[in-house]
């Protein structure tokens, strides 16, 4: 069922390299409350301008603080279109619902934020509410960024101020009538937001609460990795962090639900996470790959905190002891699947791919990521894999400085879907995907998503 | 749209499209004809360069993905063409039309740093992608063992 | 090629023959010329260094500078036969150079050097006479000037590693140029008469030496045609029509391909040679450019005739041509009335063999760049017959053919791929549209759908015995595309029933075996003609008649209920026609039954082989009866019952090529054709459909890679007999020893190239069918 609902809501087809963005536009029905009552609700002052702070004004150390937290966030990622000037805005987020544009939040006073006081910059972050009283679209994850400290917010805002401002007016978003009036937002607030400060479990120690305090207000994980129902919000329960569809790449669920052959361990986690390459796990590609290298940046201890709380998500520690069994499978597949080979299909995989996928003697490699251990085979969605065949993998995606190249250059839409019914088949135990060649037509046909 | 990268340890910047392949930039605006078109589809290998030290089909790498990437070519790949597998290659005299022995070479050069005492299953794995026209598959095979023995005494040596 | 060379006076540069016009060269002897220009920009790997200009050049074929370097001139396309090499220890070794000091010149194609043809493995047998005699004529004249130098009388010197020696005293052949007076002249008599080294005299030949253009082709230096570049030159891709003739361009709208960063336009050639066809061009000003907007420009053609032919088409047709007994040209196998004889035998077996159509696939895909400079055409590429094409392009531009010269850089595989240069002619028709030089490039798409495939072939066998089961009468019938017909008709012969025939097309069949009255007939398939370029592909015909003639010998020793062995030795008598001749054909059938026997001793022919795998047979001349090459093959195979998967496991192959001038690269050679003997009888092959190959690239087409090469065991008979070739004819043993190996392992009788797993479970259900009605 969350995948008839993710799917109504059209996000699978969404073209889009980069992390996040699933484009939520809060459209609710209107009678649910008394129209005036609404309007009352949805009115929110407009916060006076200030003086640009200079950056001066901040101490330094707060700055940094605030680089290593807006990184950690993904700021520049969304508000920075590819090759553009950071925080300038302008990236685009396309749906079935229309086309939502990112806003500059550089210092610049006339088109940026410069004229934002820290009041104003709290209530964009927590509230989701713009300087001028507008209501921002949730593709603003302010669902997460109202758990982040008000320290931290102020060393956010410190930092964004400390930068330089980029004179960029913003692009009208080009959403479908009525969803562009932004009042409107204030309905899907009422229904699905919650504000409020991130509450540390009793629970769990320190370093857990802290993982969980970076995931779920900073990270916002969940907001990729959790379907969403019908009108565009995150799904709890069991269908929290159980995958769902996001720019077009399915992102697979970081619960016991993961299909992936080896657990997700703390290890797993922590190379892919933030060397950008696991053993068993391959590369981060995709939305992903800018979270991943976004991550790079945080300090060893809050790295550690994020893998433990992600990893108690998934239970993978505990599941350790198989990956032995996995990785004996993967290899013995290695030993089956290279050499003379009659099967066509395993011709063609053998000449295109086991050059950099293969696996010998007793070791998995993660220079050759393993195509049995690899999630993207165990999916119950074949995109991800279509998607990194056809289009590879940047330097700037995945393992730093290694690029996949784009078979989708060369190989027929018949060619793709071969290989990847012969890696499902041969990899998993997992049924086949229906209607690959169409799937890859339909891939192939929305590119890579490059602006 | 422009794309700066390394090119056996020189800064390069190319302004081509960004799906322009790889090898077409390294072979006609760089001038690095080492590099050779055989099918553009990725399936013969003798456009393999290295891009971060992996052996890569140039010619569906589009120059887009390139950004900052350290790209070594057959040019590159020792500055006296002495690396061991070129050593070996002459040893046992495997080139025939030679055309491609430097996506052969490079691929080989990469499989002896993941398997440095390859089984031929190994090299089957790995060497299959390199189509080889002329058929000096037998000699591919004995060059790599050779090259495998070379590095380690090269490394014994040191 | 060797026949083309020889008998064929139509072709333009074809000045008599090869020897005759070398000779008439070398008259020049003795006189310290100029080396015409070496096309600065071209390439042979080892030969970067410009030679210097001075020096002694005794003949055409080499000269030596005041260094000591000896430049050889190679006319021979250099495409990983090492033929440089090859070609010049001959020469080394009769002038007693210092192997250090030989340096390798590619030459262009001036008229001098005769015609430029590089195939049919006949490069060293061709060359040797010519190569040995230049060598010694070289040397006796640098002994005679050195002893002068000496102050000795020429008598008492010797030559040795580059110097002249006398007693302990001895000078280099570097100064003697410099300093000697090297005045003496040969007359072509005097030369014909040149004494040459016996082999146990040779110094270099016979021994493995590396080869010369291997070094750079390890460093990536190494330059081939498509590397080739001048100052402003543009790149063109064509732009194909739907059939290889017949299709005239209507319109051409490139407005798409406009947007293209590069694009500059299109052409419609016109090509009065009719190579090219209904050919456009897209010219940018860079190849990705080009491919781009190859793919926007719509071209809309009025199509040939051909454009719906399927590969069903090529056999029902050929299956009817064969069927009229009476078709095609006569070979002279001795004559007899063949029917008559057949009538009258008491066992009579007849099969039909086919074979798919096979893509050459050479790595290179095929360019030219071409321009005109001083208004002489230069075509800058990789080919293998230039004398073929010059004609063509000469018809082509419409100048005469001293106003075309051809640099020939290393080729990336010609396996007869480059023996026809058609891919020559449209990159000088747009040179000349153009007005400047351009670089045409053909994607892998592009050059499979031009190729000159290995014509899809049909053959029907027939043999007669008689009670006392002795073969009586034979009939050997094929039918092909034929590539002489193609590219030189010139080179037609004449059959014993005035039919025209293309010897390429029927080789093989015209075999050593006693078989009675023999009639082996040519039959050229029409509409494969008329459909693609039919070209030759290494081992040409012998590649498809000696799969068929050597899987139906089997056929029949076991109708006759003998052992295949034991059967073929019985008919390799050496008697009559099968005696063999002087220069290149001594001991003719006795050499064929030689290592065939020596092939299945090693392979333990006659042991016990698990179920499911076996042990076959087969061997050959190579590819003509008068420069045979004779080759045996034994083949061991697993046949998977369930998946039909036939899996090679090991395969003897023994060698007689004569002498061998140098062992490794004789090995490198037959490794290459044993290869592409399993290539072709497992892995490759492609169907026609809609008047095209239907495999253009590799994901669907499929050549043997490293990982199916099984264990090879090739071996030489050491001969001091005439060098014949050897980078072509093991290729034609290989097929039906593996085809006679499935049928020792499965009882079942594959007779289609390539022979593919399901092709086995085919013939598995229909055999049990058959058997389930035989009551
Ligand atoms: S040319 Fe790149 S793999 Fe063939
Ligand atoms: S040496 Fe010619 S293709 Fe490999």
């Amino acid at each position: 069922m969350a995948r008839a609902i993710t799917s109504s809501f059209d996000e699978k087809r969404i073209a889009g390299r980069r992390l996040c963005r699933r484009l939520v536009v809060g459209a609710v029905a209107l009678g649910l409350l008394g129209l005036a009552g609404f309007a009352a609700f949805a009115w929110q002052p407009a916060l006076p301008e200030i003086a640009t702070p200079a950056p001066s004004s901040f101490a330094l150390n707060v700055v940094a603080r605030g680089a290593v937290l807006a990184a950690a966030g993904y700021c520049s990622s969304c508000h920075t279109v590819p090759g553009g000037q950071p925080f300038g805005g302008g990236y685009a987020m396309k749906s079935a619902f229309g086309t939502i544009y990112s806003t500059n939040i550089s210092p610049d006073r006339e088109t940026g934020i410069g004229a934002w006081s820290k009041d104003a910059f709290r209530r964009a972050m927590h509230e989701g509410v713009a300087r001028d009283g507008s209501h921002l679209f949730p593709a603003f994850p302010y669902e997460h960024f109202t758990k982040i400290s008000d320290d931290d917010v102020d060393a956010i805002y410190a930092f964004i101020m400390s930068q330089k401002p980029v004179h960029a007016s913003a692009q009208p978003n080009a959403l479908i009538p009525p969803l562009g009036i932004r009042a409107l937002q204030a309905g899907w607030k009422l229904l699905f937001f919650r504000p409020g400060r991130f509450k540390p479990s009793a629970d769990h120690d320190a370093q857990w609460n802290r993982g969980a305090y970076l995931a779920e207000a900073l990270d916002h994980c969940s907001a990729c990795h959790s379907p969403r129902n019908l009108l565009g919000a995150e799904r709890g329960g069991a269908a929290r962090y159980s995958g769902a569809y996001v720019d077009g790449w399915f992102a697979p669920p970081l619960t016991a639900a993961n299909p992936s052959p080896s657990p997700w361990t703390s290890d797993e986690l922590h190379a892919y996470l933030f060397q950008g390459i696991g053993q068993f796990h391959g590369t981060p590609a995709g939305p992903m790959s800018p979270a991943a290298h976004s991550l790079f940046v945080l300090p060893q201890a809050d790295q550690n905190a994020l893998v433990r709380y992600i990893a108690s998500i998934g239970g993978g520690d505990a599941r350790a002891g198989s990956a032995a069994a996995a990785k004996g499978l993967a290899l013995q597949i290695n030993a089956t699947s290279a050499g003379r080979q009659t099967d066509p299909d395993a011709r063609f995989y053998v000449a295109a791919c086991a050059s950099c996928h293969y696996n010998g003697t007793g070791v998995i490699n993660p220079a050759r990521p393993d195509l049995a251990l690899n999630s993207a085979a165990h999916l119950s969605s074949p995109d991800n894999l279509i998607r990194v065949i056809l289009f590879g993998i940047d330097t700037p995606e995945g393992a730093p400085g290694l690029v996949m190249p784009a078979f989708g250059k060369g190989f027929s839409d018949a060619d793709v879907a071969r290989l990847a019914a012969y890696l499902r088949r041969t990899r998993t135990d997992q049924p086949p995907w229906p209607n690959l060649q169409k799937t890859v037509a339909d891939i192939r046909a929305q590119g890579k998503g490059v602006e | 749209m422009s794309t700066s990268f390394l090119v056996n340890g020189r800064p390069v910047r190319t302004d081509e499209e960004a799906d322009t392949p790889l090898l077409w930039v390294l072979r006609d605006e760089i001038g690095l004809k080492g590099t050779k078109f055989g099918c553009g589809i990725g399936m013969c290998g003798a456009c393999t360069v290295h891009v971060g030290g992996r052996p890569t089909r140039s010619c569906i790498t589009p120059i887009s993905a390139m950004e900052g990437a350290e790209v070594t070519t057959i040019e590159g790949l020792d500055p006296a063409g002495q690396h061991p597998v070129q050593q070996a290659w002459r040893e046992l005299q495997v080139p025939q039309c030679g055309y491609c022995q430097s996506g052969q070479i490079m691929q080989a050069a990469v499989l002896l740093e993941d398997f440095p005492n390859p089984t031929d299953a190994d090299i089957d794995a790995v060497m299959t992608g390199n189509l080889c026209r002329c058929m000096t598959y037998s000699r591919i095979r004995d060059a790599i063992k050779a090259a495998a023995r070379l590095t380690v005494q090269a490394t014994t040596h040191d | 090629m060797t026949r083309l060379l020889r008998h064929d006076a139509g072709i333009a540069l074809s000045r008599r023959s090869f020897f005759v016009s070398t000779l008439a060269a070398s008259v020049v002897f003795g006189f310290g010329r100029a080396v015409a220009g070496e096309g600065g920009s071209q390439p042979a790997a080892p030969a970067q260094l410009a030679p210097r200009l001075t020096g002694f050049e005794p003949t055409i074929w080499f000269r030596i500078d005041q260094g000591g370097l000896i430049w050889i001139n190679i006319a021979k396309a250099e495409m990983g036969q090492h033929i440089g090499t090859a070609l010049a220890r001959i020469l080394a070794d009769e002038l007693e150079a210092d192997w250090d000091a030989v340096r390798l010149v590619s030459v262009d194609t001036d008229p001098k050097w005769g015609p430029m043809v590089t195939g049919a493995s006949t490069s060293v047998w061709q060359t040797y006479p010519v190569f040995s005699r230049a060598g010694a004529a070289g040397r006796i004249a640098l002994i005679e000037a050195g002893a002068a130098l000496l102050g000795v009388s020429s008598s008492a010197c010797v030559a040795r590693k580059g110097r002249v020696e006398a007693g302990s005293r001895s000078i280099g052949y570097g100064e003697i140029v410099q300093r000697g007076d090297l005045a003496r002249r040969f007359s072509a008599d005097e030369l014909t008469a040149l004494a040459i080294k016996t082999p146990d005299k040779w110094t270099l030949i016979g021994r493995s030496v590396d080869a010369l253009d291997i070094p750079g082709k390890t460093r990536g230096e190494a330059i081939y045609g498509i590397d080739a570049e001048v100052d402003g030159m543009v790149y063109a891709r064509p732009k194909l029509p739907p059939t290889r003739y017949g299709s005239t361009v209507l319109s051409i709208d490139d407005t798409a391909a406009r947007s293209v960063k590069g694009y500059l336009r299109s052409i419609a050639l016109e090509d009065p040679s009719g190579t090219v066809p209904g050919w456009v061009m897209v010219i940018a000003k860079t190849y990705p450019a080009a491919i781009r907007a190859t793919e926007l420009v719509q071209v809309t053609w009025r199509s040939g005739e051909t454009a719906a032919v399927s590969d069903q088409d090529l056999r029902d047709h050929a299956h009817a041509l064969i069927a009229d007994r009476s078709a095609g040209a006569t070979l002279d196998t001795g004559g007899g009335d063949v029917e008559a004889a057949y009538a009258k035998a008491t066992t009579r077996v007849e099969a039909t063999y086919t074979t798919a159509g096979v893509l050459h696939f050479q790595l290179e895909p095929v360019n030219a760049l071409a321009f005109q400079k001083d208004g002489v055409f230069e075509i800058h590429t990789g080919n293998q017959a230039q004398s073929f094409i010059l004609a063509v392009l000469a018809k082509a531009l419409q100048v005469p053919p001293e106003k075309i010269v051809m640099r020939t850089y290393l080729i990336g595989g010609g396996f007869g791929r480059r023996l026809n240069g058609d891919y020559c002619v449209p990159a000088a028709l747009t040179a000349k549209a153009l007005q400047g030089p351009v670089k045409m490039v053909l994607t892998r798409e592009d050059d499979s759908l031009l190729d000159s495939i290995r014509s899809p072939t049909v053959q029907t066998l027939r043999l007669g015995f008689d009670a006392g089961r002795t073969p009586v009468a034979m009939d050997h019938a094929a039918v092909a595309g034929w590539p002489v017909l193609a590219m030189v008709p010139q080179g037609l012969l004449k059959g014993t029933n005035g039919v025209l025939y293309d010897p390429y097309s029927i080789s093989g069949a015209d075999h050593w075996y006693d078989v009675g009255v023999q009639r082996v007939r040519a039959i050229n398939n029409d509409l494969a003609q008329k459909s693609f370029r039919p070209g030759w592909l290494r081992a040409v015909a012998p590649g498809w008649t000696n799969w068929a003639l050597e899987c139906f010998m089997d056929e029949a020793a076991h109708r006759i209920g003998q052992d295949p062995l034991a059967f073929r030795l019985a008919r390799l008598t050496g008697r009559g026609i099968n005696a063999g001749s002087a220069p290149n054909a001594v001991g003719g059938a006795h050499r064929q039954a030689n290592v065939l026997r020596r092939v299945a001793e090693r392979a333990g022919w006659g042991r016990a082989l698990p179920t499911g795998s076996g042990l076959g047979l087969a061997s050959s001349f190579g590819q003509e009866r008068d420069m045979p090459t004779w080759c045996a093959c034994a083949a061991e195979v697993a046949v998977d019952q369930a998946t039909g998967v036939v899996t090679v496991r090991k395969l003897w192959v023994e060698i007689d090529a004569g002498a061998i001038i140098n062992p490794d690269g004789a090995r490198a050679q037959a490794e290459g054709a044993v290869l592409w003997g399993l290539s072709m009888a497992l892995y490759e092959g492609t169907d026609f459909a809609n008047g095209r190959v239907r495999d253009t690239n590799l994901d669907s087409y499929t050549p043997l890679r490293i990982s199916d090469v099984p264990t090879l065991e090739i071996a030489f008979v050491e001969s001091t007999e005439a060098p014949m070739g050897l980078g072509e004819p093991p290729t034609t043993v290989i097929a039906p020893a593996i085809g006679n190996a499935i049928f020792a392992a499965t009882g079942l009788r594959l007779r289609h190239l390539p022979i593919r797993p399901v092709d086995v479970l085919d013939a598995r259900a229909k055999a049990s069918a058959a058997a389930a009605t035989t009551p």
